[in-house]
């Protein structure tokens, strides 16, 4: 063979592989929604002249055709694989740390103080109009920090917990952050997804009992946790999309005890605080309190009378449920969902033995603890 | 239309590609005018694409040029002539002026002067700057008689707005692809270099630029105040690998797909960063912008053939335009100027100095010009400039280093080794030794990476475009 045949033949298999892709790209059909990246992926742009001169229709064109690429999620699966082979340790937001965890990547330059003041202000109002405590729950980055990778940067939340003890005062602050430290080489948080777990929960809840001096007729015990699912892939996998050990869901026992009545936005009733169903899809930790509800009010069949007003991101979902035994009623609201003044909704609810709970994760809490 | 996208690889590319070579099968005599035809067609489809409406504005700027071409040809009088070429340049540097610099000027005379005029905050036509350049030195060359006027309109205008260069260069004067207007071909070796070419040239951009990129992109994000001495250098050493991957990548391209069909396009990077002294950088850098404003500004103002101040002077006239043709704001200007400065000095003593002393002193010297350079080119506002530089120096009282910078040390550490060796001869001179070897063992190791190489870099890319988080592109503001 001579060097013209040979590059005759570099030129058709190049050629070759192109053709290839692009016949099988056209052969195959529209997806509407990626699984792999839980969202909806571009569909086909409509011709239109405005659209044409302006350039939109291009724009939406060329979404179109990468988002329905042939193999658009193996393409990104290599691209993961081979930024791991070249030793970077984040992949699209996630650190991929030590002992199989992946933790959410925090910068410090995106939490501003000003943001931290704004936060701080809505903050001290209801502690002083309402009597509130404050649990936040710092994320994995934070008390898991010798899983990071080496020197990786991440928003330091003390700084954070420091200033929201001096605003509020410790009789309304809550120090979740030590107890977890605590106990930071247990299973607190899971693997795979951005919540901590229900272990991690416990600790929670007893920090706010040590704090707040309430008996419960109930003790939980840590050694009875029962899993209800050993394959949950949560939302930083969901991210990263490459193989990862699967977490398991636990679950306390002993808040099966007593039959409760959960309301949903008002309406939607059932008799459980887990919600099976989520247990066969991929967002699995929909399992507590059925994933998100602006309003949820839940009648625990502890009549004693007390009643709790929980503002609360979804870290509160696996620790309401050990909150149960304490209060009679519990109200739960998630203020993504509440658009009107929150005097309105809270005032009617409060009485001499309603106490106001706080509860987020510390990146929910600046990214979304907002209300007029 | 850029090249690094789905829409170029998988549709423009092979539909275009399969219009073009099917000529192949009818006789050469119509051919030529068919290639010609579905060049020019395809080469206006890329521009609308991403350029609806100015498309119109290259097609009044090719039938300008052609039609002063062709009365240049056909006067006599001299001052006609002369007339006529000043005529072509002036629509040109005014089409120019209008969309570039127009915005740049408002903004200066309003802050010199306190007047209030509006800005017309029109968007910058791609390539505009490439292809007025190039249909300038048409009219110039016909001018001077250096080259043959263009009768049939079909192949100047496949000049004027020929894809692969058309939107980020290299500048293809008149006189670099006169003949293959009207006749060229490609042979299957050609090709078969203009594939690899190009495949190389669309990794260079997308798996180290784009990726290299990141690390600027993060670090310049930061605070230059607080940021420490590491992570300044090592954030504009990022800046200064991805602009050249970028560039370089983007010229592979343009010269892969003119060896395709036929063009042979000048080269336009050859290793910048083993520059020894800066009048070698740039003839390293964007070679063909270089030899562009050496041809038509340097030398018709008399070069160095008029005594040592008159070449200072013309010196510091090609160094401005330089400078601001990379973009209408001042801190281009100022860019432009400190390379003056700095071949000013090489002219005058510095090049002898340098010539004296080991290679290495050259380079860290050419580095720090550089790379201070680049600061100014890519930070643009004062202060921004004046605290990066501070950062770099360890003038800001932050650290030498923190656990910032370290962290994306190791994050970026593989890649940024591969950039700077990448950056170099190296690779070229390993391609060179196996393809002198005559064993036979090496000729078919040879042929195997030719194939191989080239088909793991175009999947690779794929990949990397498919997941196009961050895919820039740079040259809007040329």
């Amino acid at each position: 063979m001579d060097e013209k045949q040979d590059a005759g033949l570099t030129v058709a298999f190049l050629c070759t592989i192109l053709l290839l892709l692009l016949l099988a790209d056209l052969w195959q059909p529209d997806r509407k929604f990626s699984e792999n990246e839980n969202r909806l992926l571009a569909s086909r742009p409509t011709l239109e002249k405005s659209a044409l001169l302006s350039g939109k229709f291009m724009e939406d064109y060329e979404t179109y055709l990468t988002d329905q690429f042939i193999g658009r999620d193996n393409w990104i699966e290599l691209k993961t694989r081979s930024e791991i082979l070249l030793q970077k340790r984040e992949v699209g937001g996630v650190y991929l740390c030590d002992d199989d965890y992946l933790i959410e990547q925090h910068l410090p330059e995106d939490f501003p103080q000003e943001l931290v003041d704004r936060r701080l202000e809505l903050l001290s109002r209801l502690v002083e109009g309402y009597g509130a405590r404050v649990m936040l729950v710092p994320t994995a980055d934070n008390v898991l920090t010798d899983k990071l990778p080496d020197f990786a940067p991440y928003y330091d939340q003390d700084l954070l917990f420091a200033q929201v003890r001096e605003r509020v005062g410790e009789e309304a602050y809550i120090d979740v952050a030590s107890k977890l430290r605590e106990h930071a080489g247990e299973e607190i948080y899971y693997r795979t997804d951005h919540h901590w777990t229900s272990l991690g929960a416990y600790y929670g809840y007893l920090a706010w009992k040590e704090h707040t001096g309430m008996l419960s007729p109930v003790s939980y015990d840590p050694g009875k946790l029962c899993a209800v699912t050993d394959d949950f892939l949560g939302t930083l996998y969901s991210k990263i999309n490459l193989p990862s050990r699967e977490d398991e869901i636990r679950i306390f026992p002993e808040t099966l005890q007593r039959p409760v009545r959960v309301t949903y936005d008002y309406n939607v009733r059932k008799t459980s605080l887990y919600e099976e169903s989520y247990l066969e899809g991929k967002n699995q930790y929909g399992y507590f309190l059925d994933d998100n509800h602006g309003f949820i009010e839940i009648e625990t069949g502890y009549e004693n009378g007390r009643e709790l007003f929980v503002l609360k991101d979804s870290y509160a979902n696996c620790l309401v449920p050990l909150l149960t035994a304490h209060y009679e009623r519990i109200y739960m609201v998630d203020l993504r969902y509440y658009n009107g003044r929150l005097s309105q909704l809270l005032d009617p609810y409060m009485g001499e033995s309603t106490d106001v709970l706080v509860l987020y994760d510390c990146i929910h809490f600046l990214e979304d603890f907002k209300y007029y | 239309m850029v090249f690094s996208s789905i829409l170029f690889l998988f549709r423009f590319l092979p539909f275009f590609m399969l219009c073009y070579f099917l000529t192949y099968v009818i006789p050469e005599r119509s051919a030529r005018r068919m290639r010609n035809v579905i060049l020019l067609l395809g080469s206006l489809v890329f521009y609308a694409w991403g350029e609806p409406v100015y498309v119109l504005l290259m097609l009044f700027s090719t039938v300008s040029d052609y039609m002063h071409g062709r009365a240049i040809d056909a006067s006599q009088s001299q001052r006609v002539r002369a007339g006529l070429l000043i005529s072509s340049v002036c629509i040109n540097l005014f089409i120019l002026g209008f969309f570039k610099y127009a915005d740049f000027l408002i903004l200066t005379v309003n802050s010199l002067a306190g007047t209030h005029f509006q800005t017309m905050n029109l968007p910058l036509p791609i390539g505009i700057s490439f292809y007025t350049f190039q249909t300038m030195s048409y009219t110039i060359d016909v001018y001077r008689g250096k080259a043959k006027v263009q009768r049939n309109f079909l192949d100047f205008a496949v000049f004027v707005t020929l894809f692969p260069q058309l939107i980020a260069g290299p500048i293809v004067k008149y006189t670099d692809v006169e003949e293959s207007l009207h006749d060229r071909g490609a042979d299957v070796e050609t090709i078969s270099y203009g594939c690899c070419r190009f495949v190389t040239g669309l990794a260079k951009k997308v798996l180290l630029a784009n990726n290299i990129g990141l690390l600027w992109e993060e670090i310049s994000a930061m605070n230059f105040g607080g940021m420490s001495t590491l992570a300044a250098w090592m954030g504009i050493g990022a800046y200064a690998l991805q602009i050249y991957f970028d560039f370089s990548g983007y010229s592979d391209m343009a010269i892969g797909l003119g060896a395709i069909l036929g063009f042979r396009f000048p080269e336009n990077f050859r290793y910048p960063y083993v520059s020894a002294s800066i009048t070698e950088f740039w003839r390293r850098w964007h070679i063909s912008l270089g030899s562009w404003f050496r041809e038509y500004v340097y030398i018709p103002l008399g070069g160095n053939r008029k005594g040592l101040p008159r070449q200072i002077f013309n010196i510091l006239v090609v160094w401005m335009l330089t400078g601001i043709w990379h973009g209408a704001g001042w801190n281009f200007l100022l860019w432009g100027l400190w390379f003056g400065f700095f071949l000013i000095l090489e002219k005058v003593f510095l090049g002898k100095l340098l010539g004296y002393l080991p290679r290495v002193f050259g380079w860290i010297y050419s580095m720090l010009v550089v790379l201070t350079g680049w600061v100014m080119f890519v930070v643009e506002e004062p202060n921004g400039i004046f605290s990066y530089l501070q950062a770099m120096f360890h003038r800001n009282g932050s650290e030498w280093y923190d656990e910032r910078a370290l962290y994306l040390l190791l994050q970026y550490g593989v890649i940024l080794i591969v950039g700077a060796l990448g950056a170099t001869p190296l690779t070229g001179q390993i391609g060179r030794r196996l393809e002198q070897s005559g064993s036979g063992l090496a000729i078919a190791l040879r042929r195997l990476l030719k194939k191989v190489i080239p088909a793991v870099l175009l999947l690779a890319s794929v990949a990397y475009i498919v997941d196009a988080s961050y895919n820039p592109f740079l040259y809007f503001r040329f």
